[in-house]
């Protein structure tokens, strides 16, 4: 078994890959994810592991200084520690490798010098820097037939294939193999998207060896240091009296509220665990005169909640203004139809209308202090925030 | 209504802007100018308080900045982010600052996006500006490394997150130096092209695809960091 070295995710994968199996960290463009590829390199070598990168998309030596601005030192491995440039040829640059691939566009080459490498070398962690340019150079059915043999050949020869693989736009045809039968295990990493990229995330989309497989956490890249998890920010707001506190305490697995009187005057603060996916969450007071406090949450959030009293409608044109401001940020949120146990409810169908609001934003009615319908919002801002990959 | 202007009058007034969410082909001969001419649009746009986002193949970024310092031009680097795809592959190990982000090569397109990324993810979400513009320049040099169908698939994503932010986007080709099909090819996921000719020692520009029909020519010369329209043709 070898560890990835990403925090939580060798935990998910029930301790790391089994020698003998693949893994593919698939990326959404745009995303900073090839340091997954480099971050389990140095977690091998630093288990005194041997590991090879093939690097594809620059100078071996390049991908060395970056492992350097990550803060890993990965020099004192050097004996254990093998590139094989297929770069510098493509640029038609001397190469100083051992193993070179000099014609990285020919597949049958490429294949040839990493079948040598499986078979010559002991029990190994392949790691492949770019998998997306050897396709863009070799087409994408012919590197896919080469990565079926690479990884039998890995299976027969103990080594561990890891590959960094950004989803371009190629035929539906190639990106459904490589998140599915391709590969034993592959990582889906992706961004928060709302226009651009502002959050990124890693979700196991399959393992092979793992029972339990739904799971995703935020991360950063830090340098030095690689990927660090880290824990989102929720805002829960909406008009005085809509349910807000009640509804940060039902989702919460701990919650508190600063309260005078009965009603929310500073913010509530929870947090959830659900489904492998964890947050932290904040309810903003209702009255208007607290504003700048959901502009301040705003800025750090990377998703809303805005919960409505179903049954008055005279308070939507106040919620209608609380969605702006944090609309202003471009975040993703889902409204929440409170009370709907009440008399007097309106569906959310009714709510959309009221509201005036586009088909594709999501309307969950809820009965917030029975728990009713919020873990599905939850689920549901989830999916939004992450893009549903 | 127009989003956003080129700053340069005579082409802005028959156009009648641009509107947010275009992308453009910059599209001319080689020593006709084009490049002064992309930044003389940078600057028009950061003077219009737009954040500039330019991925640089052929010239470092430090080269450009400097270019904007030596013709007395302000480039504010809060609003100017450049990512380098030039200065790894010749001097190795550099540090990225505030506003340069480098790419490890211009074969490197992930890196190339991620900074791209980056940058858009810092003007539009943290510092809240609406109006941003991408210049590619160029994308002749990605295409000696990359074939058409690899340059299609990125220029695909970022043309499409451009539409969704209501953003700009410029792109540079040079010129006589591809086959008109792979042109063609890239043209599907534009908007409009900017086209520059030269005759007889002079050059012209004109704009195709933003207007109901294309513009007259105008002839231009360039003086300094100036680009100054001096006839019709």
């Amino acid at each position: 078994m070898i560890k990835t070295g990403i925090p939580k995710l060798d935990e998910f994968l029930d301790g790391g890959i089994p020698k003998g199996k693949s893994l593919v960290y698939y990326m959404q463009p745009g995303v900073e994810g090839e340091v997954f590829g480099m971050q389990t390199i140095y977690s091998a070598l630093k288990d005194g592991g041997n590991c090879v990168l093939v690097a594809s998309s620059t100078i071996p030596d390049i991908t060395r200084g970056q492992f350097k601005e990550f803060g890993w030192d990965i020099n004192q491995f050097n004996n254990k520690f093998i590139s094989v440039d297929a770069y510098n040829p493509l640029i038609g640059a001397p190469s100083k490798e051992k193993y070179i691939v000099s014609n990285p566009d020919n597949i049958e080459e490429f294949s040839r010098i990493i079948v040598d490498i499986i078979k010559q070398l002991p029990p190994s962690t392949i790691v492949f820097g770019s998998l997306s340019t050897i396709m863009d150079l070799c087409g994408e059915r012919k590197v896919i037939e080469a990565v079926r043999i690479w990884n039998k050949m890995a299976m027969l020869y103990d080594h561990v294939m890891v590959y960094n693989f950004t989803a371009w736009p190629y035929s539906q045809e190639t990106l459904d193999l490589m998140k599915g039968e391709l590969f034993n295990a592959v990582i889906s990493i992706g961004g928060i998207v709302e226009r651009v990229i502002f959050g990124q995330y890693f979700e196991i989309l399959k393992s092979d060896w793992t029972k339990e497989i739904k799971r995703s956490m935020l991360f950063r890249v830090l340098r030095p240091g690689g990927i660090k998890l880290y824990i989102p920010k929720i805002l829960v707001t909406g008009p005085f009296d809509s349910g807000k506190s009640t509804f940060v305490h039902a989702l919460s697995t701990r919650a508190i509220s600063v309260d005078r009187l009965g009603t929310t005057i500073a913010l509530d603060h929870g947090h959830v665990d659900y489904k492998g996916f964890s947050a932290d969450i904040f309810g903003t007071p209702g009255q208007e005169r607290f504003d700048p406090i959901i502009r301040l949450l705003s800025g750090e959030s990377m998703g809303v909640f805005l919960v409505i009293d179903s049954t008055n409608p005279s308070d939507f044109t106040r919620a209608k203004q609380m969605l702006k401001i944090t609309m202003s940020y471009g975040l993703p949120y889902v409204i929440i139809a409170n009370k709907q146990d009440l008399d007097g409810a309106l569906t959310p169908e009714e709510v959309r209308e009221q509201f005036d609001l586009p088909e594709d934003v999501p309307i969950i009615p809820a009965v917030a202090k029975d728990k009713i319908g919020v873990y599905e919002a939850f689920e549901v801002l989830i999916d939004s925030v992450t893009g549903g990959i | 209504m127009s989003d956003y202007i080129l700053g340069i009058k005579e082409l802005d007034n028959a156009i009648g802007g641009i509107k947010k969410g275009s992308n453009i082909m910059l599209i001319g001969p080689p020593m006709s100018g084009k490049e002064v001419i992309l930044y003389y649009i940078m600057y028009q746009g950061v003077k219009n308080d737009n954040a500039i986002i330019t991925v640089t193949t052929r010239e470092s970024a430090t080269h450009i900045l400097e270019w904007f310092k030596e013709h007395e031009l302000d480039m504010p680097l809060s609003r100017v982010g450049m990512v380098d795809c030039v200065t790894k592959t010749f001097v190795g190990t550099v540090v990225e600052s505030e506003n340069i982000k480098i790419a490890s090569s211009p074969v490197d397109l992930t890196g190339i996006g991620v900074k791209i990324s980056q940058f858009l993810e810092e003007y539009f979400m943290k510092k809240n500006i609406r109006k941003v513009q991408l210049h590619i320049n160029s994308l002749s040099t990605i295409l000696m490394y990359s074939n058409i169908q690899t340059v299609f698939r990125f220029l695909h994503v970022f043309t499409g997150r451009i539409k969704a932010m209501g953003a700009m986007g410029i792109y540079v080709i040079e010129s006589g130096m591809h086959d008109e099909q792979a042109i063609a090819t890239l043209k599907q996921l534009l908007d409009g092209v900017i086209e520059i000719k030269s005759e007889d020692d002079k050059n012209f520009i004109r704009i195709v695809g933003l207007s109901t029909k294309p513009t007259p020519w105008f002839e231009y010369e360039i003086e300094g960091a100036n680009v100054r329209i001096v006839g019709r043709k």
